[in-house]
């Protein structure tokens, strides 16, 4: 079995985040990281290998990104995958979602993967839609916000998050599954493995290399506009209950919580 | 520059490699599990730290200073006071790094035959083998000419030693100790420092407990050698290079204290900062009180200017520069200051609240304030840069 892991390199969690007034993209400038929420998924991929039920002869991390965006990749493999793939080109800046899961999908199409594992959201854009793009292309089942997965000969079973509890769906392979925060603990990487990240295959692609058509991507290629940014509105203050009678109080939030299919 | 060596000579990283994060990061996760809470529970359990110690020993975070070669990361001192800094930052100091890959390691790496280095260097690196280190006496104190412990040469080669150390760390988790010891000459006088690594429950050994304010895991110890028998494969550095190969772990021991001390003053910045946003008791935050802020601001640039000085010390000792010895001085006083000043100035942001024991504030005080003596007193640094940076007669 091949696994690629999808990843993507987004502004350091502490780096307040700023809209740029200009271009009206997220201003990327600054300390930049793995996107935590790929790291479920390389984290994922590692636990299918050694769970054993299936072989696993490869790991691949594959992002679309500039050229710093090799950091992600080499922390990828320090976190365990084997080599690497960079699609990286002057003609993909400014792609929107659609656009880059086009990409994506195109540079994945030349790996053949049997799986395909990302995280639900990246940091930075929490657009929570690249997957069922990714998939869309590639013509493959996807499932999203999977907290547990089954692997066996050709399907996974797997749990995903739903808005009242949880679904199991068997879904056939290959597929692409975007997973969340909850599925597992990923490891440390040891100081060995950041050491050799480096001296690990990384292959850089450009769009000609993977049969991306240029008209496709890009700013020009995206089907979105940004027309306009405004800061979210104020959060509306929630129920307060007010404590006079505990027994009443137990009940008034307990239908709160009844009402809203949350017990 | 005048010449190529000068042009190509050590270079301080300003911005830390991808290599440098990712182990800052790790350390920083792993330490994070544990936390001062569980540095206080093994401290009050009389347990040393063996389950964080493990959790970085296995992921190679223990040896990250010696050489590749020998199962260690081969960062140098730059990669281990990184280690140190970050493990500062969340409150679970390993005492038993400075004395075990940073001095013992460094000694070894620099002093060791082929066969010690073989025997003793991927233990250290894998953190299996862990060494204290032995050289303070209750009646020598910073005057090591006067160490009394001594070591007799048998017949069959091997040393005899007696005497009595004191104050020395993490014995409790340590397998060996490297003692630093005189040898006696054949008219009973006492020669030259010898460095000798012995087993922890060696014969003719015993150890009895330093009650301490500190409230660290890593206790302090008295030794008492009665005729410590080792054979001279355990003698490190021969019988003439024993000041040299202690001075080998000096540097290494200032830089490990130094980065000790910075990510304490770090983490004390941190936590005062964040109270001082929160806290409200008249119209505004207390941080915006500049007489709260401003000394918080000022510890705060101290703790900048140790850094820099703690990542030239590191820089210079990994390049083998002889600038090293006045760096780390430098370094591991300036952080000893900025981490005092830090917790000093963190306690009284937060007023009563400084001095209770739920915010940890008090712990961190005596762990800020053991820097100003140990390893070196801050006196002592000062007489060297007096000495040899200035040129200016020696008052001792
Ligand atoms: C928590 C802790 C852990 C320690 N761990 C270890 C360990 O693992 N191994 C080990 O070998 N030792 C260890 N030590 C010992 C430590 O290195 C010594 O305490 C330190 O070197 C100072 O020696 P002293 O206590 O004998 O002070 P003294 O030498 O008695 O000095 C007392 C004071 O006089 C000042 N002074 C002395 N001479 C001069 C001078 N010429 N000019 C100006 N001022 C002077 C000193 O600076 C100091 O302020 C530890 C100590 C502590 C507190």
């Amino acid at each position: 079995m091949k696994i690629c892991c999808l990843v993507k390199e987004v502004p350091d969690a502490a780096v307040q985040k700023r809209i740029d007034a200009g271009t009206k993209r997220l201003d990327r400038s600054g300390e930049r990281t793995l996107n935590p929420f790929d790291t479920h998924g390389i984290e994922a991929a590692m636990q299918i290998r050694e769970g054993g039920a299936v072989a696993v002869d490869e790991i691949v991390a594959v992002t679309m990104g500039p050229d710093t965006a090799v950091r992600a990749l080499h922390k990828s493999v320090a976190l365990g995958a084997d080599r690497s793939l960079h699609l990286s080109d002057p003609a993909l800046s400014g792609s929107d979602v659609c656009a880059t899961g086009y990409a994506l999908a195109k540079a994945l199409e030349t790996e053949q993967p049997d799986l395909v594992l990302l995280g639900q959201q990246s940091d930075d854009g929490e657009c929570y839609t690249i997957g069922a793009v990714v998939a869309d292309h590639l013509k493959m089942p996807s499932l999203t916000q999977v907290i547990k997965m089954d692997v066996s000969e050709g399907k996974l079973v797997c749990q995903r998050q739903a808005e009242y509890g949880y679904d199991t769906v068997e879904i056939a392979l290959p597929a692409v599954i975007s997973v969340g925060d909850a599925i597992n603990e990923p490891r440390y990487p040891s100081l060995k493995a950041i050491m050799g990240a480096k001296k690990k295959p990384l292959d850089t692609k450009g769009t000609g290399d993977v049969g991306i058509d240029p008209s496709q991507v890009g700013e020009a290629g995206s089907k979105t506009q940004v027309l306009g940014i405004n800061p979210p509105p104020p959060k509306q203050s929630g129920e307060i209950i007010e404590d006079e009678d505990t027994n009443e109080t137990v009940e008034k939030i307990v239908a709160w919580l009844e009402e809203r299919k949350l017990i | 520059m005048s010449n190529a060596t000068e042009q190509t000579g050590p270079v301080i990283n300003l911005i830390a490699s991808l290599e440098e994060s990712m182990l800052r990061e790790a350390v920083g996760g792993i330490a994070g599990e544990y936390g001062p809470k569980y540095m206080l529970a093994c401290a009050d359990a009389g347990e040393p730290p063996v389950e964080l110690w493990d959790a970085l020993a296995e992921k190679g975070y223990c040896g990250v200073n010696l050489p590749e070669s020998y199962g260690g990361g081969g960062l140098g001192m730059t990669g281990l006071a990184a280690v140190q800094e970050e493990l500062a930052l969340a409150g679970c100091t390993q005492l038993l790094l400075v004395v075990s890959p940073a001095i013992a390691g460094s000694i070894l790496v620099s002093r060791g035959s082929e066969a010690q280095r073989d025997q003793w260097l991927p233990g250290l690196a894998a953190g299996t083998t862990r060494i204290a280190f032995a050289v303070t006496e209750s009646d020598a104190g910073t005057n090591t000419h006067n160490l009394a412990t001594r070591a007799r040469q048998n017949a069959a080669g091997g040393w005899e030693i007696s005497g009595q150390k004191t104050f020395i760390s993490g014995v409790e988790h340590a397998t060996h100790i490297l003692v630093v010891a005189r040898q006696e000459l054949a008219d009973g006088t006492l020669g030259l420092p010898l460095l000798f690594i012995i087993d922890v429950n060696a014969t003719g050994l015993q150890r009895d407990l330093i009650p301490m304010a500190l409230r660290l895991p890593d206790k302090q110890w008295t030794l008492f050698l009665d005729g410590v028998e080792v054979g001279e494969e355990r003698l490190v550095g021969g019988t003439e290079g024993g000041m040299g190969a202690l001075f080998e772990g000096l540097n290494p021991e200032r830089i490990m204290a130094a980065a000790g001390s910075c990510g304490a003053a770090d983490r004390a910045l941190r936590t005062a900062s964040s109270y001082a946003r929160e806290r409200k008791v008249w119209r505004t935050p207390i941080g915006a009180h500049q007489a709260l802020a401003h000394p918080l601001a000022e510890a705060k640039i101290e703790l900048e200017m140790a850094r820099l000085m703690t990542r030239k010390a590191s820089a210079l000792y990994d390049a083998g520069y002889k600038g090293a010895g006045e760096a780390s001085n430098m370094a591991k006083w300036a952080a000893a200051e900025a981490a005092v000043h830090a917790v000093d100035r963190a306690i009284q942001t937060h007023g009563g609240n400084g001095l209770a024991l739920e915010y940890g504030l008090t712990d961190m005080w005596w762990g800020a304030r053991l820097n100003k003596i140990a390893p070196v007193s801050r006196e002592m640094i000062l007489n060297y840069v007096a000495e040899h940076s200035l040129g200016l007669p020696k008052s001792y």
